[in-house]
């Protein structure tokens, strides 16, 4: 009987086995990286209905995380400001800029601070950048009162102009922290201090700590991981990382 | 390998109560025991063997196999879509978002009001619970833990309907203003207001009325007759050490003062919870006896309980009124009747006795009633009569002055639904006199009367409005608004304020939202005179903080002159074929107001377990004799072959399943009876009650108020009798209530409790499908509900007293002789560290029996709390009902057979039970966190794992729906969502099934009750009790603020504060979970084993080691060492009763 298939289909099963592995292979590394939050929201941006500036506000005028987001200390949802927040200082400062009409018109009020007639007051609708999803539940409240800083999560917002998405967010990135909580917790004093640095705190506090073999040639990161290890204990600080810490 | 199985040890010998769920259990059948075996019985009723059960695994892992290959496609758009924050343009004060925010108020009810503290967030109600502070508090029960659906239900009225059509606003208030403009009365609900009684008294009305259809008119004519109009009566049960209740649910359906006492009067505990003393209390515990036809959850509770036909409750009465020397009174009863009564009250006499009767019974049998309290020296002492003065008349006074033509425009303000009840009043119907006049109505729901009403104005819900009420003894309570109405209604002060000025003016909630409701005013200067010259600014913002003010109460009238007895006219017994007809108050909807509440409904009933539905319930007896008894026990359904058809004829028969279709069991239809009043007959499908009087029907009222095309579904074998197409109306009704039950207020006369004499025959070849979860979620084995008396039992011919039973409780059933269970799972993980490792807190809750009612207000405010859906009539029937906490009821017979004797034959009359106890235990069962948890080490996916803590988690994003933890569950505490019950309305006709094509719920008024703290579950996950895990999260942040405040108060840097296990501690007391919350009788404890302050340490120790002697865990021999324990039943008989030596052995062992 002559040969129904020449040679060469011999080893046609094992390259099309090659074959597919690889795909297959690309189609799980693709979507390992592709896929996961690090790779789909960091670095978001959105155009918010007022170009509000945080590098403006915070790092060249000072003003505290708290004046804003005020509960995020009492409830587990960092609020946005309500409208008559910015109007505080806005009734004063840039008044009548074409960037601030959404929050004038939140407020009923025309261009030259005069209130409009039956104004419907639509409330500012400000794009979300963080969100976690519906399943879990984030308290910041839990953290900020236990030495997390904002910094942790939201990274250096005092140089945003424009905040974006800076960290993963992902629950690798939560239980990072979880587990090894020390190399994010820093005096309680700190926490809204956006540009706070353990290693220069630690050359000024380190003796009245009591931080035996303090070396000012620590590096940040040993430095952070020195105090972070010290105020872990002092306050007992034990994050959980079983499934109802944050999904119930 | 074939499946293990757990084979359950036999019923030992000595064990001689008898227990059981259903007549099915009761007859003991085989079939019912593998059905109900089953997890979800419904989803294996077609597989009849293993085989069938394996192919159906392939064809699964098939349809997944392509399911996955398609998955492929969906993937098009990954990125999130844009969402947006909107903050408030001007901030309230108060409210921070994410944070929940409380309200004292409080929900009027006849007689009453409920004291209740309301969460919120962000505005939204989400929840009701108890306002602690309260001195009349009474935790809520059922249907006020339901409320806050009835505010969301997209049913509500919202539109002015003129003749059932629509009109504007400006068209409604002209008609109102023409038809208040005649000679007007208003009917009001029977509750209590302040304010209205204010606004009415400067009114130029024609009359001012209260009606509700259940709420005690007879007492009521008692109480004007022999003290003054406006007269109430109130319990003060800590003050009676004997009760004799005769058909009178004062727990519940038919309260008559606060409760509290009566608990107290049971409870063993000492202040602080402690049972060390417990042999000393059960001496002094108060007793309970009751009388009444069909069983109530304060029969449920009684220590001797007797069935007593409604027709003889006069004949009772007398008996006793001559067992206490009243002349001319004669004890008729005979044999264990006379016996019962005549020991009964013997020791009413001796020990401070209180009578009470049923509120809905004749004026002569209150007025005998009030004699026998006085009697017994209860008038004055537990028995109060106080001055409400409300000035309000009967509708009995509103029929006459509709008849004289005193009246042109009858305004109805009451919740009730007067067209859809249509009392009788001295012969004519209420209808028929509404005729000649116009009619108002205010009401929240387009029902029968706003349909049939010349206008009808849409109401606001309490939640809604400003308003006030006095509680049971006369304390002024407020009732705040949470939240703007939504749908624009009206609130009765609002529309009172309006009548007294202009129509034209009235408050507009949708146009008029910047203005505050002049209600507030109305309230604040009824309150402002109410408190006279005590009120100033600060107490009314007392008033508004803590929901009341304690500064009055009610003076109590201790005139009895004019108390009189009356002459009876003593009624004959029924008998077969003139049986006595109960209209009873429904536990779930009442009477018919809460039909368009969806978790009531869902609610089973507490004693027969029906959903969805009502039916008649007849005593064992009573069915043998319709001839309907061996119908419903009968489950095998055995037929002839179909070649029998062809004419060839064998013996052999040929079974259809293994269990009827028809029969008790996965989709129940009961047979149907035809109920005869006069000349009215009306078809309900039957219910066996078990300890129900003989010749006795009992029907609950409500249901019925709408049908449409589908009504007939429900119906095997055609349709009752008078449905026809024309019958069917559903303008009145919702989607919930739509073809719910049958309508029985045509059977009722006035305003009757019962009727006598009536006629009932069985519908043959009738059937109707019933949803009952009486046998759902059953758990097997021994000892599940423990019972010990207070007094000595008999045993092998010794007595046992009291102390020596508390001492056994533990080793009830298999607990004496199981052996240690050794498990192969270790409670450490590899380095040896426990996985219960937190330091801080573990948590345990206990059950008390003793307490428990089995009420469903747990069950309810778990549903609230905790996003629970309903599922709809159709998907109960399977089983599918989501409740975390389930109410199990068990019936136990007291032993009548002596150890070794052949199983003696059941006796089904009602009047052996006079001599031979039968007893209810109700059982609230939610997970009990298993430190030991069969269900986390079978699930593929880690989704429910233990927390540090001690809490079985569930993570729902986990979860792949699996469903091995629910198999592998021995307390069947788990429950899957086999639809996405929240995204499609289950109550809509077959629209689950409908798939992407149904219809949505989405974004529909319910949702915004949603609690933010709890996902709401999609299809396909499994769900269950987590000790409202979300609170417990809450309650630890906020103590970790704790460390700030410390640092704070320290002045310095945070770096010198140290924070131990102390300042991370939840404060004792500062947390509790929904059913905790809402139980009114504080059956359940719940707290942190590692707080020695805490109440839970009087039952459990640190360890989890039961310390309280009645303490024991549900099938405790199976080593699943749960953190939930129960408080085994105390009973208090009485020897000289007869058959006293056998109450309290009722421990219900399942097998």
């Amino acid at each position: 009987m002559a040969n129904i298939f020449p040679r060469w289909t011999n080893i046609l099963p094992l390259k099309i086995a090659i074959c597919l592995g690889s795909m297959a292979l690309c189609v799980v590394a693709g979507f390992s990286y592709y896929g996961t939050p690090k790779t789909q929201r960091v670095g978001y941006m959105p155009d918010q209905p007022i170009p509000y500036d945080h590098e403006l506000h915070v790092k060249e005028l000072g003003l505290d995380c708290r004046y804003c987001h005020s509960f995020v200390d009492q409830s587990g949802h960092a609020n946005i400001p309500s409208a008559n927040t910015c109007w505080n200082c806005h009734q004063h400062v840039a008044k009548g800029s074409e960037k601030l009409a959404p929050l004038r018109a939140a407020l009923g009020l025309d261009k030259d601070h005069a209130p409009i007639e039956g104004a419907k007051r639509t409330p500012i609708q400000w794009v979300r950048v963080h969100k976690t999803p519906d399943y879990a539940f984030f308290d910041h409240s839990a953290h900020v009162n236990r030495g997390v800083s904002c910094v942790s999560c939201h990274g250096q917002v005092n140089e945003m102009p424009v905040v974006y998405h800076a960290e993963s967010l992902s629950m690798e990135f939560c239980l990072d922290c979880h587990r090894a909580p020390e190399k994010h917790l820093r005096p309680l004093e700190e926490v809204y201090n956006l540009e706070y640095n353990p290693k220069e705190y630690l050359a000024q506090h380190h003796a009245a700590l009591g931080v035996e073999d303090y070396d000012s040639n620590w590096s940040e990161k040993k430095a952070q991981l020195e105090l972070g290890h010290l105020l872990k204990e002092k306050w007992s600080v034990t994050p959980r990382t079983s499934c109802a810490t944050c999904h119930h | 390998m074939s499946k293990r199985k757990w084979f359950h040890p036999d019923v030992p010998a000595e064990e001689l109560t008898s227990s059981f769920r259903s007549v099915g259990e009761l007859e003991d059948t085989a079939e019912l025991r593998a059905w109900a075996g089953r997890e979800f019985p419904s989803a294996l009723e077609t597989m009849s063997d293993e085989d069938d059960r394996e192919s159906t695994r392939r064809d699964f892992m098939k349809v997944m196999g392509a399911s996955a290959a398609l998955a492929g496609f969906g993937l098009a758009a990954c990125r999130r879509p844009e969402a947006h924050i909107v903050p408030f343009s001007k901030a309230p004060e108060w409210v921070i978002p994410g944070k929940a925010l409380y309200y004292a108020s409080s929900m009027p009810s006849a007689g009453g009001a409920v004291p209740l503290m309301v969460t919120t967030y962000e505005g939204r109600p989400t929840l009701v619970a108890p306002n602690k502070l309260h001195p009349e508090v009474d935790g809520t029960d059922a249907m006020v833990a339901a409320s806050p659906l009835n505010l969301y239900d997209p049913a509500r009225s919202r539109y002015f309907l003129a003749k059932g059509e629509k009109v504007e606003r400006a068209k409604a208030l002209k008609i109102l203003a023409e038809l208040t403009g005649k000679k007007t009365a208003i009917v009001f609900g029977e509750d209590v207001s302040p304010t209205r009684d204010r606004l009415v008294k400067d009114l130029d009305l024609a009359g001012a009325y209260q009606y509700e259809a259940l709420a005690g008119a007879g007492q009521k004519a008692a109480l004007a007759e022999v003290f003054q109009k406006g007269a109430a009566l109130t319990h003060n049960y800590s003050k009676a050490k004997r009760i004799l209740s005769v058909d009178a649910d004062f727990l519940e359906t038919d309260k008559q003062g606060p409760v509290k006492g009566f608990y107290k009067g049971r409870s063993l505990a000492d202040k602080n919870g402690d049972e060390s003393h417990a042999v000393e209390k059960a001496a002094k515990m108060n007793r309970l006896y009751v009388a009444e036809p069909a069983y109530s959850l304060t029969g449920g509770l009684a220590d001797h309980r007797a069935p007593l036909a409604p027709s003889q409750v006069g004949v009772f009465l007398s008996a006793v009124a001559a067992e206490l020397g009243l002349p001319s009174y004669s004890n008729t009863l005979t044999g264990d009747q006379a016996a019962w009564v005549k020991a009964c009250v013997k020791d009413l006499k001796a020990h401070d006795g209180l009578l009470v009767l049923g509120s809905r019974y004749s004026k002569d049998l209150h007025l005998l009633a009030l004699s026998i309290n006085k009697e017994l020296g209860a008038l004055g002492k537990s028995l109060h009569i106080q001055d409400t003065k409300s000035p309000y008349g009967t509708i009995e006074d509103l029929a006459a002055a509709l008849k004289a033509g005193e009246v042109e425009t009858v305004i109805f303000a009451t919740p009730a639904n007067p067209v859809h009840e249509n009392p009788v009043i001295d012969g004519t119907p209420l209808c028929d006199i509404l005729e000649k006049v116009s009619v108002v109505h205010l009401g929240e729901r387009t029902d029968a009367t706003a349909h049939c009403a010349d206008l009808h104005i849409p109401a606001a819900h309490y939640l809604e409005s400003w308003s006030d009420t006095c509680s049971t003894r006369g304390r002024y309570s407020v009732v705040q608004p949470m939240i703007m109405p939504l749908y624009g209604g009206v609130s009765e002060v609002e529309f009172l304020l309006a009548l007294q000025g202009d129509v034209a003016d009235l408050y507009n909630s949708l146009e008029d939202a910047k203005m505050v409701s002049p209600a507030y005013e109305a309230v604040r200067m009824t309150f402002e005179k109410f408190a006279g010259k005590k009120y100033s600014q600060g107490l009314l913002k007392q008033l508004l903080r803590e929901g009341f003010w304690n500064g009055k109460k009610y003076k109590s009238i201790t005139e009895t002159a004019k108390l009189s007895t009356p002459s009876l006219e003593l009624q004959k017994a029924p008998t077969k074929g003139a049986y006595d007809l109960v209209f009873a108050t429904d536990a779930s909807i009442q009477d018919g107001r809460y039909i368009n509440n969806a978790w009531l409904q869902e609610a089973p009933d507490p004693i027969t377990k029906l959903t969805w539905d009502n039916c008649v319930q007849v005593s064992p007896q009573t069915a043998k004799d319709l001839g309907l008894y061996e119908e419903i026990v009968e489950l095998e359904k055995e037929e002839k072959a179909w070649w029998a058809t062809l004419g060839i004829d064998t013996d052999s028969k040929y079974k259809t399943s293994a269990v009827s279709e028809d029969k008790e069991g996965p989709s129940l239809a009961a047979p149907m009876l035809r109920v005869n009043c006069g000349s009215r007959s009306i078809e309900l499908p039957v219910v066996i009650g078990f300890g129900q009087a003989d010749n006795t029907l009992v029907v609950s009222l409500g249901y019925g108020q709408g049908y449409d095309e589908h009504w007939g579904d429900d119906f095997k074998g055609g349709l009752p009798t008078g449905y026809e197409g024309k019958s069917i109306k559903v303008c009145d009704v919702s989607s919930v209530s739509v073809n719910r039950g049958f309508d029985v207020y045509p059977l009722r006369d006035g305003e009757d409790y019962f009727a006598s004499g009536v006629s009932a025959e069985k519908v043959d070849g009738l059937r109707y499908k019933i949803a009952r979860t009486q046998e759902h979620h059953s758990m097997y084995g021994r000892a599940l509900a423990r019972e010990i008396s207070a007094q000595p039992i008999d045993k092998y011919g010794h007595d046992v007293d009291f102390a020596h039973q508390l001492k056994k409780v533990q080793k009830h059933g298999m607990d004496s002789h199981a052996p240690e269970n050794n498990t192969l799972y270790k409670q450490q993980d590899i380095k040896g560290k426990s996985h219960l490792s937190d330091k801080i807190h573990q948590w345990a809750m206990a059950i008390d029996l003793s307490s428990c009612t089995g009420c469903n207000a747990c069950l309810v405010a778990c549903q609230a709390e905790n996003n629970i859906p309903v599922v709809g009539k159709t998907q109960v029937a399977m089983g599918r009902e989501m409740h975390w906490i389930r109410m199990d009821r068990y019936f136990a017979e007291a032993p009548e057979k002596k150890s070794g004797d052949p199983k003696p034959e059941k006796k089904h009359d009602s009047d052996s039970l006079w001599a031979k106890p039968l007893e209810m235990i109700p059982q609230p069962v939610a997970c009990v966190q298993c430190e030991s948890a069969p269900c986390e080490t079978v699930c593929p996916v880690n989704a429910t794992v233990h927390t540090e803590d001690g809490l079985n988690s569930m993570a729902y994003n986990r979860c792949i729906g699996t469903r091995y933890c629910a198999n592998n569950c021995p307390y069947k505490a788990r429950r899957f969502n086999f639809f996405d019950y929240n995204k499609r309305n289950p109550v809509i006709h077959k629209n689950l099934y409908k798939g992407p094509f149904g219809e949505k719920q989405v974004g529909e008024a319910p949702h915004l009750q949603r609690n933010p703290n709890v996902t709401v579950r999609m299809r396909g996950v499994m769900e269950k009790c987590t000790y409202c895990v979300q609170r417990l999260k809450a309650a630890k942040i906020d103590a970790k603020k704790n460390v700030k405040d410390k640092v704070l108060a320290a002045g310095t840097s945070s770096v010198n504060v140290s924070a131990d296990e102390k300042t991370l501690r939840i404060s004792t007391g500062a947390v509790s979970v929904a059913c905790q919350d809402a139980c009114p009788s504080e059956a359940i404890t719940f707290g942190n084993l590692l707080d020695p302050k805490d109440k839970i340490r009087t039952v459990k120790s640190r360890n989890n080691e039961l310390v309280n002697k009645r303490g024991y865990d549900l099938l405790n021999y199976i080593g699943t060492l749960p953190r939930t324990s129960y408080l085994a039943r105390v009973k208090n008989p009485n020897k000289a009763m007869p058959g006293g030596e056998k109450v309290g052995q009722a421990t219900i062992h399942m097998h």
